[in-house]
């Protein structure tokens, strides 16, 4: 035991001197988790919507103004003897509503009034999120016609859990914690691991009392700890910037956390030991780490959709753990019987990535 | 002009571009690393970024149980958003699902749901959300109050009339005595350009496309750069008679030449994989990757004046890199991100580039469309080698 702390000691004190590692350390995973957290949405507002009104009556006015007044969108004037497509195939506009001669004529006989629109597709998401937003208005539309139909009979009363105020930032922050806390504890570990085959003061550790599970265990001591002081800073940010407030049982949090940590540093460590070259090794754990964790976790995207094929890699990944986790933590609050199961699968990869740095260890001292 | 040329790059540029490309032809990992990782991340890119909205795990408490309340979920569960997967005895029960996370959207049919249809009276149905990520509540939402009104608009649900027990006819009767009354109604007609199936991944790729550019051109162009530096031989180079300038261009030249290279390759897969539409100019295509990649070289090697070591430039990439790629508007809309950081964007070769890919791709626009996205980017790269061939002179001289 004294020679684990002895080790995290040594290791700690050579992060210390190092002012880029130590910047790395404290500073990028606040700054990365406040920028990108706060920035990153998927739902656009004010999207520009260009009208082409070939009706101009008071009711296709009234039409016009229902969409200038929703938060979505934002009417841009329509350049004079300019189609409605060629300001979409500039990028001015994401959409044209085009309002047909006789609009108001039609509404008025009980006739369906064909109100086209042209959605730029090259933005899925966003043209799903026209789509949409364009029919509420008109279903909210029609009904306000003057002395027209009854009231529609099915009435939706849709209740918003857990984000009433639909905020991408409580959504994305977390998960940019899971990011931050994925990738730097993993790089610094792996710097830290392959510095020592690089300059070779591993062949000190070989000739020492140490034993290789009190060496790795100290060395992930020392990137627990500096993890541990990085998931605070970015914790403080969920309650401050991000103004999260933690649902229910803290508990599945603290002890995925300190898992999810142990893991990380555990992979970064075995990454710096089977690569003992630290660029290469920080390429290696930034292909693993960031690359990984990016893509097949949830992060930005459902999980659900990436394909079959791919999906076991992702059951691999211990971000993808770590993510349902902290949502649940700051957002759904469920608790141990919700997530039980996500710790459990950071503790047994955590096991694994601590076995492959052993294996790696015992590699390196056989080259050596 | 030509004089001036020769005298400027002569031989002497020849021999020294002659020289970076010999050393880069002995180091298979350089050649390696410019093949392998681009391919893989164009393709992980692009078949698991996806945002389409479908498969929602859907629950429901049908308290009502009557034809009418399966016509209600059957027309909800219609399409691919929603797959129903679970029914409820109570709103507690599906409350607990939800916040478990074994359902994104529960849905509450009331008990008198279908004898209030019959009375024409406006009955309610709660939908209760799981709004922690916005964007699916909002679609969701919109599918779901969709689908309600078109039931709305065709009373007797989505089944033809025949499939319908006869027994039926009396408590749905008003509207079979009185078919639908003529009632004004607005349609509204989306017609998608450009993309008419929503394929998600001509979107992802087209993003990712600059992300991978400047990822890997700074990566390589790094790891040049830095390698004289750590090995000394950058004395020698500056003893030659050769100027700054015309060593940074002899060693951007064979990296432009091998990224260009890579480009090709990914435009390969692009094309052959993804079956994204080459609907514009290649050749303007191809404009764009250049300036895109001396844009990625340019700040592998300013990057690459700041740092000592190897693993200095790599770690000061962590510092670039990922800010560099999320804020670009390649995989998340510009627009959706808040009004103080969208100007920022305006400094990103990748912003640049993805909208440059989607116009001239996608929607097959042409010079005229994208000449100031173009020169942007072609500034952005020949500002930063210049910056950088700069510091390079001053940082030894």
């Amino acid at each position: 035991m004294r020679r684990i702390i002895a080790q995290a000691r040594k290791d700690l004190t050579q992060l210390l001197r190092d002012r880029l590692a130590l910047a790395l350390a404290v500073v990028l995973p606040v700054v990365l988790t406040a920028l990108l957290g706060t920035t990153i949405s998927l739902t656009v507002t004010d999207i520009p919507l260009v009208v082409q009104d070939l009706d101009q009556t008071p009711l296709s006015r009234r039409y016009i103004d229902a969409y200038r007044s929703s938060l979505t969108f934002r009417i841009v004037a329509l350049p004079i003897a300019s189609s409605p497509e060629t300001a979409i195939a500039r990028g001015r506009a994401r959409g044209a509503l085009i309002l047909p001669e006789h609009f108001e004529r039609e509404i008025r006989r009980g006739r369906a009034a064909q109100a086209q629109l042209l959605v730029d597709g090259t933005d899925t998401n966003t043209a799903l999120l026209v789509q949409g937003a364009a029919g509420q208005i008109t279903r909210a539309f029609v009904q306000q016609l003057p002395g027209d139909a009854p009231a529609p009979s099915v009435r939706t009363a849709t209740r918003l859990w857990f984000n009433p105020g639909r905020e991408p930032r409580k959504f994305y922050g977390p998960g940019m914690l899971v990011l931050s806390l994925s990738i730097f504890p993993t790089v610094l570990a792996a710097l830290a691991m392959s510095r020592e085959g690089e300059q070779k003061t591993i062949l000190q550790v070989y000739v020492s009392s140490i034993s290789a599970h009190e060496y790795l265990l100290g060395k992930i001591l020392a990137g627990m700890v500096i993890g541990m002081v990085q998931c605070l800073l970015v914790l403080g940010l969920m309650f401050t910037l991000f103004g999260l407030r933690l649902e229910g049982d803290p508990t599945p949090l603290i002890v995925g956390s300190v898992l999810f940590l142990f893991c990380v540093v555990s992979f970064g460590t075995w990454v710096g030991g089977a690569i003992p070259n630290q660029a290469a090794a920080v390429q290696g754990v930034s292909l693993g780490g960031f690359l990984l964790a990016f893509l097949l976790s949830g992060l930005i995207f459902p999980i659900e959709n990436i394909p079959r094929s791919l999906a076991w890699i992702s059951s691999l990944v211990q971000a993808r753990y770590y993510i349902v986790l902290v949502r649940d933590a700051f957002l759904q609050g469920g608790g141990w019987p919700a997530v039980w199961w996500a710790v459990l699968m950071i503790g047994v990869i955590g096991v694994a990535y601590y076995v492959l740095a052993w294996l790696a260890m015992r590699r390196m001292q056989v080259k050596a | 002009m030509k004089a001036w040329a020769s005298r400027r790059f002569g031989g002497r540029f020849w021999a020294l571009a002659l020289k970076e490309l010999r050393q880069i032809r002995g180091d298979r990992r350089l050649a390696m690393s410019l093949v392998v990782p681009p391919i893989l991340q164009i393709l992980l890119f692009g078949f698991a970024l996806d945002s389409h909205v479908r498969d929602l795990r859907l629950g429901v408490v049908d308290e009502s149980r009557t034809l009418q309340s399966r016509d209600l979920v059957s027309a909800i569960t219609e399409n691919q958003t929603f797959r129903l997967t679970g029914s409820y005895h109570t709103a507690e029960e599906l409350g607990a699902a939800l916040a478990a996370g074994r359902l994104d959207v529960g849905l509450v049919v009331p008990y008198d749901y279908a004898r209030e249809r019959a009375r024409h009276r406006p009955v309610t149905v709660q939908v209760l959300l799981n709004a922690a990520n916005a964007n699916t509540a909002q679609i969701a939402q919109g599918y779901i109050e969709g689908a309600v009104a078109w039931l709305n608009q065709h009373p007797r649900g989505g089944l033809p009339a025949g499939a319908r027990p006869s027994a039926d006819a009396g408590a749905d009767g008003q509207s079979v005595t009185a078919p639908v009354q003529p009632r004004a109604r607005v349609e509204i007609r989306p017609t998608f350009l450009y993309n008419p199936g929503l394929v998600n991944t001509w979107f992802i790729v087209t993003g990712i496309f600059g992300t991978l550019i400047i990822l890997n051109g700074s990566l390589v162009s790094g790891a040049t750069m830095i390698r004289e530096k750590e090995r000394g031989t950058v004395e020698q180079l500056l003893m030659t008679p050769a100027s700054a300038l015309e060593v940074i261009t002899a060693k951007i030249l064979p990296l432009f030449v091998l990224l260009m290279g890579m480009v090709g390759l990914v435009l390969t897969v692009a094309r052959v994989v993804f079956h994204v539409p080459f609907r514009g100019s290649l050749l303007l295509m191809l404009v764009a990757c250049a300036c895109c990649v001396l844009t990625g070289i340019g700040i592998g090697t300013f990057l690459s004046t700041f740092a000592r070591s190897a693993n200095q430039t790599q770690l000061i990439g962590f510092f670039v890199n990922p800010p560099l790629a999320m804020l670009s508007g390649a995989l998340t809309p510009i627009e959706a991100m808040p009004r103080w950081i969208q100007p920022v964007t305006l400094l990103n070769p990748i912003a640049y580039f993805a909208s440059v890919a989607r116009a001239v791709l996608v929607k097959g626009a042409g010079l005229d469309v994208v000449y100031l996205q173009l020169l942007a980017l072609a500034a952005l790269a020949f500002g930063l080698v210049g910056v950088s061939a700069w510091r390079f002179r001053r940082q030894h001289s």
